[in-house]
């Protein structure tokens, strides 16, 4: 089973991809805020969050995920979540991230709808 | 040093700037940050950094203006203990404001005006929004965790894949109590087996009666850190159904933001929980794929039972002058018995087979399958011929392993002159009933059983068969059978019978050794295999 996080960093339609896989726990979330701040200072405002690789996520990682979504509410960015499992998802809808933040089914449909929200 | 300055208050459109701010809903941040840079203008500073702190560290939150100037330190990240060199600090309730030092106010000065009074109070309120948001959080992971209860509790109803249900109980246990690592044990005996581990090595497996098991178990000692090299608190909880403990949970150094700690009654309650559902789905998971090895273990006995089938002779050759019979009776589905009656290659001389694998079921089976194809090639190619048994046994020695063998009679019968030509191997004796009376003749062993040694020498004996002589080939489930008692039924009775029906159709001389050997087992289950070959020149 994987275990510590592995995370990569694309672009697709525009957009930085943050590509996870393997445990979110505090490290993986430290992982995931240090590479998300770092696409913020080089003035990304839209993240998404493949998740395609993770199954597992705890209270730390999703305390993390959360101030990475604050982070991106204070700089009028936008953060995005898809490809989550079910598991996941349900967690991300219980623990209100879902309010905040876009979860879509495959990368394809994530990519356009954040396009689509753009302004023209 | 610092040097007192005047401070410059804010104008009357920035007081009203503030108050719609503050008016706005979730405007908190932004109503501090303005106020921060208020702070920072009224002191002529290029930035002014908002820590909010927490026992004693402070983390940057906000920055008002430049992070940091050229000959001026960056804003640190965090803060801990006393400000850092080169910074003037305004204390707040649970919060510090650094602005470059030199020039400025002093933080006496600086906290008794009103702006910092307004500080203080937006950094009071945001301390009040961030405890309202864990214990938010805190109610919320409630609800996951209860919902991970729920969805373990249908997986008893949905999900029967043992691998897979271990796996993602183990992810759930993990994710759920904040560990780090996790594994799980399943009993098997008087051990624990590893079934699956997340995070990191993990013992394969330790014994039931491990010292400290029980207490650690319980809470009440320290657990066996062992069992997860590198780890340093473990949590363990028993996985327990129909009162019977089935397998053991482990999880492994709680995380927090700081590191990795013990974890705490809270937890041990919950993961208890979580162990009570998730007993249920292992154990109908286990059951289930018990019921599916049992399954395909029949299906895979009743294919090899069809193969054995189609070994015996399901015809026997007729043969002028002669009556010829062949009879089986398998204890398993499958046995270790064979025989044999066909006519050979030049169809004047009938071939006659009967032998007897050490052991029974699957393993036998196959032993006699090889028996009957290798036989069944080297007649083709010969006559009978203590040769042919040679070869038979160096490729059953090839064939089979070490611990098996087989007894064999193997022969021929010229029908025209009566001449029987055996090769005895191991067997137990044939008997011959002479219609001319006398003592019954046996047709004794003239080798050693296949498969015990390569080399080995076999003789052939040959008989003549008068008009009525009977001949018996038998397995030793027929001799041995046992009574109740524990007394077999033997070779004497077995001959009794023979002289008794002798003169009877062969169906009915096997219909009287099959009831024989049922009225003298009364019931006990068939313990061998049982097969008889009977050979009579018409009277």
């Amino acid at each position: 089973m994987t275990e510590s996080l592995k995370l990569t960093v694309d672009h697709a339609g525009g957009i930085a991809v943050l590509y996870t896989e393997g445990y979110i726990n505090n490290e993986g979330g430290e992982q995931i805020a240090r590479a998300a701040y770092r696409l913020i200072e080089d003035d990304q405002r839209t993240l998404l969050l493949n998740l395609q690789g993770t199954k597992i996520v705890n209270s730390i990682g999703i305390s993390i995920l959360i101030e990475i979504i604050e982070k991106m509410i204070e700089i009028d960015g936008r953060l995005a979540f898809c490809c989550l499992t079910p598991t996941i998802e349900k967690t991300f809808h219980i623990m209100g991230l879902a309010q905040y933040a876009g979860i879509y089914p495959d990368q394809e449909t994530a990519v356009r709808e954040l396009n689509a929200g753009r302004p023209a | 040093m610092s040097t007192a300055t005047a401070v410059a208050e804010p104008a009357a459109a920035a007081w009203e700037e503030l108050a719609r701010l503050a008016g706005r809903e979730s405007g908190e941040r932004a109503y501090l940050a303005r106020l921060l840079d208020h702070w920072r203008s009224a002191r002529g500073a290029a930035g002014a950094a908002f820590y909010a702190c927490r026992d004693g560290a402070c983390r940057r939150e906000l920055v008002a203006g430049a992070l940091s100037t050229p000959g001026e330190p960056r804003f640190p990240e965090a803060v801990e203990g006393e400000p850092p060199e080169g910074f003037t600090a305004l204390r707040l309730p649970e919060a510090l404001v650094l602005t470059p030092a030199g020039g400025f106010a002093a933080d006496a000065a600086g906290a008794a005006e009103p702006l910092a009074l307004l500080l203080a109070a937006a950094a009071r309120c945001l301390a009040l929004e961030r405890r309202l948001k864990e214990q938010h959080f805190q109610v919320n992971y409630r609800g996951v965790e209860l919902e991970a209860l729920y969805d373990v509790g249908l997986a008893v109803a949905s999900t029967l894949d043992l691998d897979e249900l271990s796996e993602e109980v183990l992810v759930r246990a993990v994710s759920l109590l904040d560990a780090r690592r996790g594994a799980l044990y399943l009993r098997e005996g008087d051990e624990y087996r590893l079934d699956g581990t997340f995070g990191g090595n993990a013992a394969d497996a330790f014994p039931a009666d491990l010292p400290a098991l029980e207490s650690c178990l319980e809470g009440a000692g320290a657990c066996p850190v062992e069992l997860l090299p590198g780890a340093r608190h473990l949590l363990l909880v028993p996985i327990e159904s129909d009162r019977e403990r089935r397998g053991v949970l482990v999880v492994a150094d709680k995380e927090s933001r700081h590191g990795i700690g013990p974890f705490d009654a809270d937890d041990r309650r919950t993961l208890g929980l979580f162990a009570n559902q998730a007993a249920i789905a292992i154990e109908n998971a286990r059951l289930h794929r018990q019921a599916l090895e049992k399954e395909r273990l029949e299906r895979e006995m009743e294919l090899a039972a069809e193969i054995q089938r189609q070994i015996l002779p399901d015809e026997l050759p007729e043969v002028d002058g002669w009556d010829l019979i062949g009879w089986n009776r398998p204890a398993r589905q499958v046995g270790g018995d064979y025989y044999d009656l066909v006519r050979l290659g030049d169809r004047a001389r009938i071939g006659f087979a009967i032998g007897d694998v050490t052991g029974k079921g699957m393993g036998a089976a196959l032993l006699v399958s090889t028996l009957h194809s290798s036989l069944t090639l080297l007649r083709d190619r010969g006559e009978l011929s203590p040769e042919l048994v040679a070869r038979l046994n160096r490729h059953v020695c090839e064939s089979s392993l070490a611990n098996k063998f087989i007894t064999l009679v193997v022969g021929e019968l010229d029908p025209s002159s009566g001449w029987l030509t055996y090769i005895n191997a191991g067997h137990n004796p044939g008997f011959l009933l002479r219609a001319a009376g006398g003592a019954v003749e046996r047709l004794d062993s003239t080798g050693l059983p296949l498969g015990l040694m390569a080399a080995g020498a076999w003789q052939a004996r040959g008989v003549e068969l008068a008009a009525g002589d009977l001949v018996c080939l038998y397995t030793d489930g027929i001799t041995e059978c046992a009574s109740p008692a524990d007394e077999e039924l033997g070779e004497e009775r077995l001959i009794a019978l023979l002289e008794t029906h002798r003169a009877e159709p062969l169906s009915e001389v096997v219909a009287a050794i099959d009831r024989a050997t049922l009225e003298h087992a009364a019931g006990l289950p068939q313990s061998d295999d049982q097969t008889v070959v009977l050979l009579r020149r018409a009277a």
